[in-house]
């Protein structure tokens, strides 16, 4: 029974929400990405590499650099780049868009670690350390109320933006004419394209968009949370968010929602001193839920209906 | 023929020669095609690629080796890198003939692991005669099990398999870690690794256990190259006769055609998901009986993060999902597995590159770039005797999330 009260002590305290959200932020960036990817049509299960790219980016970006923000930036732009692999490989050469999202993913991998090795000469098990960080920011005034204060105007300035960037995405895709054709493209591209829409643009777009968030998801968990780059850091973060992507059936509040109990284990996770559960059978958790979720205990979760089909311009 | 048919050009069926060099086209094209690019990402991080292929073609075959390494010693390492890498493509390739992308070969593998060490540790005074059988049982049927979670979840509930192996993996790799850190097969005094299995649970290897056997100039006990390759070369031709040979194998393929014209053809779409995925499941959970059994003889952290599963991907692609090219395929990775940490030792280049190398061979295989490029060129586009969708990347074109790869492309 300590153990129980224990973990309810544990979820009163301020500072545990305070990283839970500061934790769902990274991986709600990604699954945000991922949403707007799959909502074009295109399947994404990249993101994993993406914010690999853009964590080692923004720390190699840093130190030369000497500036968090540009750091972030050319992160976005490493993402990006990733993400426009994919998006070339997928679109253009319609090839399968699971085997390109395990290239990159596996690509990011090595390159990174490749150029740990070419660029500080370091081994295979490396650590890069930086100094200048993306700053932490309390909001004067708002921090200051107790507990909401803590929790929500006291964090890094990555958990802003992403919170702006969620509400930004649903009203884009919901409440736009964007969103709207960009919602089309992944349901029925034929019709899209009748209507006018260029599908190829669209999805283009989407999937770079996706790698600018993974990217800068990177950058907030290496000079952010961090501030270091060590050899597969995002640790299966990626994936994490594809799995909040689905547990949130596609929506980017749905999305959100999972990031927090994701988040909340691995909150949980880290105070583990005094949860007598073993860390690694918590850490599997997400993993399991998320196969609850696709097994249609929670209702049916379904992509939308041309995610995963390369489109053909007149084809069909 | 010939006669008046200026038209209609005559095409004779081309001679065994020129269909297998059109059949391995596409795969060495990607090959090359990574080596190449590979080549640049290296010279543009101001090294010299040709160090970097000299240190891999040492370490793959034995040979250019820089720093007098031992030729026979790399061959071995090559193949004991193959092995799991043939059955784990097997168990890729065969749920790809049903339209199914296991990607989960990676948690079935571990799953392999963790049972064939729990029956290798607990049971170790048993004789070999049962002791051997049992781990190698016991590790091919976690894996079907592990595999068969998502089977089932497809068959019932068409949660797509790749989602669902995805979380498999990640489920297993932190089950691995507890049971490891902490839990049941940790051995006090120890961390990060079991206990060894017992002597008696271990595959032998070719050459006799006794380091003052000399061969090739090494102890023999150097040479790691064990009988698991038996058993995986068995497994090859097992995935083979299955496919072409049993009734199963016709509702497999018939599965990954066409969905509608199987179901009409008296298929069970749901029995055929799920026996597919236990198969496949067996196999890499197989996999890694036999590299507990016959290579590492135990667990230890190099599973966090082992890659085998992943690899197999490419593996099975590379080798258009037959049998030989798959085994041809798990060479040439194995090779350059083995290739890898020569490199990294002799030209200082990261072992990391191989992976690099693998990504591109997936980004060509898949989206056919070297055909994109023959078509290109100028007057070649009439010539060609196949239409582009004949090519084996575009096997790889799904016709929806759930639909299965273009069959008659695959096996081309």
């Amino acid at each position: 029974m300590t153990a129980l009260s224990d973990i309810l002590h544990l979820l009163i305290t301020a500072s545990l929400w305070q990283s839970v959200l500061a934790l769902s932020a990274l991986l709600l960036l990604p699954a945000l990405g991922g949403v707007i990817s799959e909502r074009s049509g295109v399947v994404n299960i990249a993101m994993e590499g993406m914010m690999l790219t853009g964590a080692f980016f923004a720390v190699y970006a840093d130190l030369h650099l000497h500036n968090p923000w540009l750091a972030a930036l050319v992160a976005m732009f490493a993402g990006g780049l990733m993400a426009l692999i994919h998006a070339v490989v997928s679109i253009r050469f319609r090839a399968d868009q699971i085997v390109s999202g395990i290239a990159i993913n596996i690509f990011a991998a090595g390159l990174t670690v490749f150029l740990v090795n070419r660029v500080y000469g370091l081994q295979d098990v490396g650590h890069i350390n930086t100094s200048e960080s993306l700053p932490n920011i309390a909001l004067p005034g708002l921090s200051s109320i107790p507990f909401v204060g803590q929790v929500f105007f006291d964090q890094n300035v990555i958990v802003y933006v992403a919170l702006i960037l969620l509400v930004l995405t649903h009203i884009v895709l919901f409440r736009t004419r964007l969103g709207l054709r960009i919602r089309a493209v992944g349901e029925h591209p034929q019709a899209a394209d009748t209507a006018g829409v260029n599908v190829f643009r669209l999805r283009y777009g989407a999937v770079i968009t996706s790698g600018i968030l993974s990217g800068l998801a990177g950058a907030y968990l290496a000079i952010g949370i961090s501030n270091t780059f060590v050899p597969n850091m995002t640790d299966g973060r990626g994936y994490i968010a594809l799995a909040a992507m689905i547990f949130g059936k596609w929506t980017p509040f749905g999305a959100f929602v999972a990031c927090l109990i994701f988040g909340l284990g691995e909150a949980i996770y880290y105070n583990n001193s005094i949860i007598h559960a073993s860390p690694y059978l918590l850490s599997a958790l997400p993993y399991l839920l998320t196969l609850i979720v696709l097994a249609g205990v929670v209702g049916r979760s379904s992509p939308p209906a041309a995610d995963g089909i390369p489109y053909v311009a007149g084809g069909e | 023929m010939g006669t008046g048919a200026v038209v209609a050009r005559p095409r004779r069926r081309l001679p065994v020669i020129g269909r297998l060099v059109r059949g391995l086209a596409a795969p060495l094209g990607s090959v090359l095609f990574a080596f190449v690019v590979g080549g640049a990402i290296v010279f543009a991080t101001g090294a010299n690629p040709l160090d970097a292929y000299q240190g891999l073609l040492c370490g793959g075959v034995g040979l250019a080796c820089a720093q007098g390494e031992n030729s026979a010693l790399q061959i071995s390492n090559s193949i004991v890198y193959a092995i799991p890498l043939i059955m784990c493509g097997v168990s890729v390739a065969l749920p790809f003939r049903a339209g199914l992308f296991n990607i989960g070969a990676e948690g079935q593998l571990l799953a392999g692991t963790m049972a064939a060490t729990a029956v290798g540790v607990h049971f170790a005074e048993w004789p070999t005669v049962v002791l051997l059988p049992a781990v190698l049982i016991s590790g091919a049927v976690a894996g079907a099990l592990w595999a068969g979670i998502a089977g089932v979840l497809k068959a019932t509930t068409g949660a797509h398999e790749v989602v669902t192996t995805i979380m498999l993996n990640y489920a297993a790799q932190w089950l691995l870690r507890y049971l490891i850190i902490g839990g049941p097969l940790q051995p006090p005094g120890e961390f990060s690794a079991s206990a060894p299995i017992g002597s008696n649970a271990r595959l032998p290897t070719f050459l006799p256990n006794d380091s003052a056997v000399i061969v090739f100039g090494l102890p023999a006990t150097v040479y790691r190259v064990h009988t698991g390759l038996i058993i995986a070369i068995v497994a090859a031709a097992v995935f083979a006769v299955l496919l072409w040979r049993t009734s199963l194998g016709y509702e497999i393929r018939a599965l990954g055609q066409s969905q509608k014209a199987a179901r009409y053809a008296g298929v069970s779409m749901r029995r055929t998901i799920i026996v597919t995925m236990l198969i496949a499941g067996a196999f890499s959970g197989l996999a890694g009986a036999v590299q507990i059994a016959g290579v590492d003889h135990g667990m230890t952290d190099k599973y966090f993060s082992d890659t085998t599963g992943f690899d197999a991907i490419a593996v099975a692609l590379l080798g258009l999902g037959s049998a030989l090219g798959i085994v041809l395929a798990a060479v040439l990775f194995g090779a350059l597995h083995s290739g890898g940490a020569v490199m990294q030792s002799d030209a200082g280049i990261s072992s990391n590159l191989v992976l690099v190398l693998q990504a591109l061979i997936l980004f060509s295989i898949a989206a056919n770039f070297l055909g994109a490029i023959v078509r290109q060129i100028p007057g070649v586009r009439g010539r060609r005797s196949a239409p582009p969708s004949g090519a084996p990347a575009t096997a790889l074109v799904t016709e929806s999330a759930t639909a299965p790869p273009d069959e008659s492309a695959v096996s081309t």
